[in-house]
């Protein structure tokens, strides 16, 4: 019973929060120097008077302000995002196109950093002084110094020149043609090298903080307990302390999802990933302001689904935290 | 529900649990330290032994070395032999080692509130050790699970048992502490500090389970204590530690009615509850600290707080000396002479 | 009340080792110690040092000016005199954008440190500290910038507003502050609590004066760790930026190489790679020294 209501309350929230990102928006739009109605219109070549004049009315910004956002609000919240001005086409169509390409990055991206993170992390922490630790702490630090174009550049340079082995640019090879099972095998092909890239920064982050999580668990004394009542060192490992140690990865890893759009952003111009952000992008070229201002919208949804699924997923790894 | 049979081919006779010479050493960042020294005792079948001594004297090293659960990299068992039913434990394999913890020997530790895994019911817990060493099913491991519950007097066990450790008191997980060591019928049950970390009121239930149990099932019992009350009730026999090595051994009756070493006088003097301090007088106490186990010289640690230190205290140690044919034993210059022609020492 | 430096219970300072006459030093200099003993973060500040000094000194040693053709577009490195580590795809000198390029990277990426801390601390000291209303409104705020991705929320910044390097750094104020607020809240919070807080209180001292000199010397070294790993998070920020080409494109950075030479990285990695790997051992070296400092300022266990 309160695990309902704690569920409502939390998606009220969520709610609540996306109120707000429109808020941010609505107000981006109206202390960008310049007039408002010039925002819209995008600089494209200068829109015309008479174009003006439509938005102006269109848009209600020669009405007071309030009732200015209270439009805006009302046609957000109904999937009007408003038109884009170069494609000619509704922004929440052009948004939704490009979805579920940054989508499959993301998630790809995260989970590899997820599982190999970890994995090197318990490795490194099973030998604390040796060698191994050392390398996989070197790695990491390298990892999170790089910056995430930079990498994706030289993979582009190391497969494109060097071993060309993998496909460094676009989601897709148009001379494939084929059924489900070949397009996939296609997409996933395309998938590594931008994936791998966005996720090494991650990767090093999880795996240095699984390392310490886990010598924190180890040292902890239920493990002794497990040990006493004559548990395998593997049980011991991966069933008693993983999941420990894995609690603390889970929950930065989840917070990390506007981040790892951030990343999105430069890795999807170096692969040219036709995902959301090369959509940011080509609005910010072309001045299109509604389709940019959506894309920032969006993924601020985006987010905050992520962090609410974070939540949910906290709470079913750790019992201590259910009906709170 | 009874303590396992013996091993065929030992005698109802030989002891249980044979500790000789035992010595653990562990590296330090400032030098070696020699945490054990010489340990020998044994323990027969359904006997109850209690350690005592001060914090940092070895008691809880000796309990984790017959587990073989000292941490390898800075400790090390460095001399000395143990032998379970007449199996040499030193010279198990580490499998091997496995299938006696928890299962022949098991242990229950002094901080009920952290010895429990946080993300597991516990049923669970309880039947992954009958599961792993008994090889019950899960229904059949459950069932025991719940069975040991209502044997350690957890009300409402079938409900219970799906119920996480975060929501049991302290009191009732050490409970549920000592439903997991005894799940598979051990023959002996180590008890470090059981109650030291509960309220006193439910220290003395604890006892008294742990009491109630060890006779219902005759399994052996190393009760680790500083807790002399607690020492004087349980325990048939006594070993007091001090700074590594036992000081001094007998049946409680004994040790407690005529202490011998200067150490054991002053623990049993100062504990509350004795009547050898007038009403509002101070309590007794023994002065001084435990010294380091680095600094050890060859002289007896306990030189500088006692009382009848001698010269000779501080140059080396007699032998042990061994009275009342071999059932007391003590190291101390003061009963030196007194010993039994032909008893050999540990060194 | 003079020093609160002795009065609040410090983070616990490493021991001195058994036996030795100890010696006590005050505890940033028993930092300072602990710091110089950890080859890492040494290497981090020599590395630092190097890359600030050849901020400062680069352009008089090499006075070649970045946006200049220089020479023949797409020479290799190592392969001309008068072009060290080559040219790009116009004939501009590499080594002089490296040299030229750094300034505006440090600068951008102290700049935007500094705002971002300014921010986030002040941020949530107030959250920690005060609790109640003022720290609901104040996460709420800044769960409202968490939420949008940074980087997006930047390019929007930088698009709307005239794209100059102030833009920048604001823009990167902007977006990273939360962290630090966190941060800065948790401690606030845990410190508010201590028995020497309340003491102080009770004698009547204010809660900004309470803040000031009584919880934030004692809070400051995660928060000094923080710091430093931040102006890491900032240059690659402000690398980003450039990058895509929304920083000010009248100022060379090494994130303009690389973004204005993307197009030509099978032809000439050299103009990618080099200001790439600046970047990269510029932001390794801030990591390595915020490692140091974390393990001299937050000293716990010995084992790692």
């Amino acid at each position: 019973m309160s695990t309902l209501a704690s569920v409502a309350k939390r998606f009220a929230y969520a709610l609540a929060l996306i109120f707000a990102v429109l808020t941010v928006n609505f107000v981006l739009i109206h202390a960008a120097p310049g007039d408002p109605a010039m925002v819209i219109a995008g600089e494209m070549g200068g829109a015309d008077q008479a174009t003006l004049d439509q938005i102006r009315v269109a848009y209600g910004l020669d009405k007071p302000i309030v009732e200015q956002y209270t439009t805006y609000i009302g046609r957000a919240l109904s999937g009007d995002l408003g038109q884009s001005y170069i494609y000619n086409q509704p922004v929440i169509k052009l948004i939704l196109q490009r979805l579920p390409a940054t989508v499959l990055l993301v998630i790809t991206a995260l989970l590899t950093a997820i599982v190999i993170g970890t994995l090197a992390g318990v490795w490194a922490s099973r030998r604390p002084q040796s060698l191994g630790s050392g390398a996989v702490t070197v790695m990491s630090l390298v990892g999170y110094s790089m910056p995430t174009f930079w990498t994706g550049i030289l993979l582009v340079l190391l497969f494109g020149k060097v071993i060309p082995i993998l496909p460094i640019s676009g989601m897709r090879d148009v001379r494939i043609y084929g059924g489900w099972w070949v397009t996939s095998l296609d997409v996933l092909h395309h998938l590594v090298l931008p994936a791998f890239t966005l996720a090494i920064v991650y990767m090093a982050q999880y795996s240095r903080l699984s390392r310490a999580s886990m010598l924190e668990v180890l040292s902890a004394d239920y493990i002794r307990t497990a040990r006493a009542k004559g548990l395998s060192e593997g049980l011991v490992i991966w069933k008693h302390a993983l999941r420990n140690a894995l609690m603390p990865v889970v929950t930065i890893a989840g917070l990390q999802f506007g981040n790892l759009i951030s990343g999105a952003v430069l890795v999807e111009t170096v692969f040219s990933w036709p995902g959301l952000s090369t959509l940011a992008f080509e609005s910010i070229l072309g001045r299109d302001y509604p389709t940019l201002l959506g894309v920032l919208f969006f993924s601020s949804v985006l987010v905050i689904a992520a962090n609410l699924m974070t939540d949910f997923a906290y709470r079913l790894i750790d019992p201590r935290l259910r009906n709170r | 529900m009874t303590a396992r049979d013996p091993m065929p081919g030992t005698s109802q006779e030989s002891p249980l649990l044979e500790v000789d010479g035992l010595s653990v050493e562990f590296q330090t960042r400032d030098g070696v330290a020699r945490v054990l020294e010489s340990i020998s005792f044994s323990l027969a079948r359904g006997q109850t032994l209690g350690v005592v001594g001060e914090s940092g004297c070895g008691k809880s090293m000796t309990a984790l070395a017959l587990m073989r659960l000292i941490p390898q990299p800075p400790g090390r068992i460095v001399a000395g032999q143990m032998r379970f039913e007449g199996i040499d434990l030193l010279g198990l394999s580490d499998a091997a080692m496995r299938e006696v913890r928890g299962n022949r020997v098991s242990m229950i530790f002094q901080e009920p509130m952290t010895s429990l895994n946080p993300v597991f019911n516990v049923g669970e817990q309880i039947a992954e050790a009958v599961r792993l060493h008994q090889r019950l099913d899960r229904r059949a491991a459950h069932e025991r699970a719940i069975e040991m519950l209502e044997a350690v007097g957890i009300p409402a066990a079938r409900k219970r048992v799906d119920d996480y450790p975060h929501q049991f008191s302290g009191g009732m997980r050490q409970r549920v502490m000592i439903a997991m060591a005894l799940a598979c019928n051990p023959s002996v049950l180590i008890a470090d500090e059981p109650t030291t970390a509960l309220d006193v009121t439910v220290q003395a239930q604890i006892f008294d389970l742990i009491s109630d149990l060890r006779s219902r099932t005759g399994t052996a019992v190393i009760l680790i204590t500083h807790d002399m009350g607690a020492i004087a009730e349980m325990a048939d026999r006594v070993a007091v530690m001090y700074a590594g090595r036992i000081v001094e051994e007998g049946s409680t009756a004994d040790v407690l009615a005529n202490p011998l070493h200067p150490y054991t006088r002053g623990l049993i003097a100062c504990a509350p509850g004795r009547r050898t301090a007038a009403h509002g007088e101070p309590l007794e106490e023994i002065s001084g600290t435990v010294p380091s186990l680095l600094e050890r010289g060859a002289g007896c640690a306990f030189a500088d707080r006692c009382r009848e230190v001698m010269p000779k205290c501080r140059i080396g140690l007699p032998a042990e000396t061994r009275l009342a044919q071999g059932k007391r034993r003590v190291l101390c210059w003061l009963h030196a002479d007194a010993s039994v022609p032909g008893a050999g020492g540990a060194s | 009340m003079s020093d609160t430096r002795q009065s609040a219970p410090s983070t616990p300072s490493p021991t001195a080792p058994a036996g030795s006459a100890a010696t006590v030093l005050s505890p940033s200099k028993e930092a300072w110690r602990v710091f110089r003993r950890n080859k890492a973060a040494m290497l981090g500040l020599i590395l630092l040092g190097l890359v600030i000094l050849t901020m400062l000194l680069g352009p008089s040693l090499y006075p070649v000016p970045a946006f200049d053709i220089s020479g023949k577009p797409f020479t290799g490195p190592f392969e001309v005199a008068s072009l060290p580590l080559g040219s790009d795809y116009l004939g501009r000198d590499i080594l002089a954008g490296m040299v030229v390029g750094g300034r505006a990277t440090l600068a951008v990426g102290l700049a935007a440190a500094a705002i971002t801390v300014s921010i986030g601390l002040t941020v949530g000291a107030l959250a920690g500290y005060f609790g109640g209303w003022v720290d609901e409104l104040l996460s709420r705020v800044a769960e409202i910038f968490q939420v949008m991705p940074s980087l997006l929320f930047a390019m929007v910044l930088m698009t709307l507003f005239d794209p100059s390097l102030t833009t920048a750094i604001i823009a990167i104020g902007m977006v990273t502050w939360t962290s630090t607020a966190r941060l800065a809240r948790a401690e606030f919070m845990r410190l508010r609590k201590l028995d020497y807080v309340n003491a102080a209180r009770a004698m009547g001292a204010r809660p900004v004066r309470l803040m000031v000199r009584e919880i934030l010397p004692n809070a400051a070294p995660p928060l000094i760790v923080s710091a430093t790993l931040i102006i890491g998070v900032a240059i690659l920020f402000e690398a980003g930026l450039s990058y895509l080409g929304l920083s000010d494109p009248n100022v060379m950075s090494w994130g303009l190489m690389i973004g204005s030479n993307r197009k030509y990285v099978l032809d000439a990695w050299w103009a990618v790679t080099f200001p790439g790997l600046a970047i990269f051992l510029t932001v390794l070296a801030v990591s390595l020294v915020g490692d140091g400092l974390n393990d001299a300022l937050n000293p716990r266990l010995h084992q790692r």
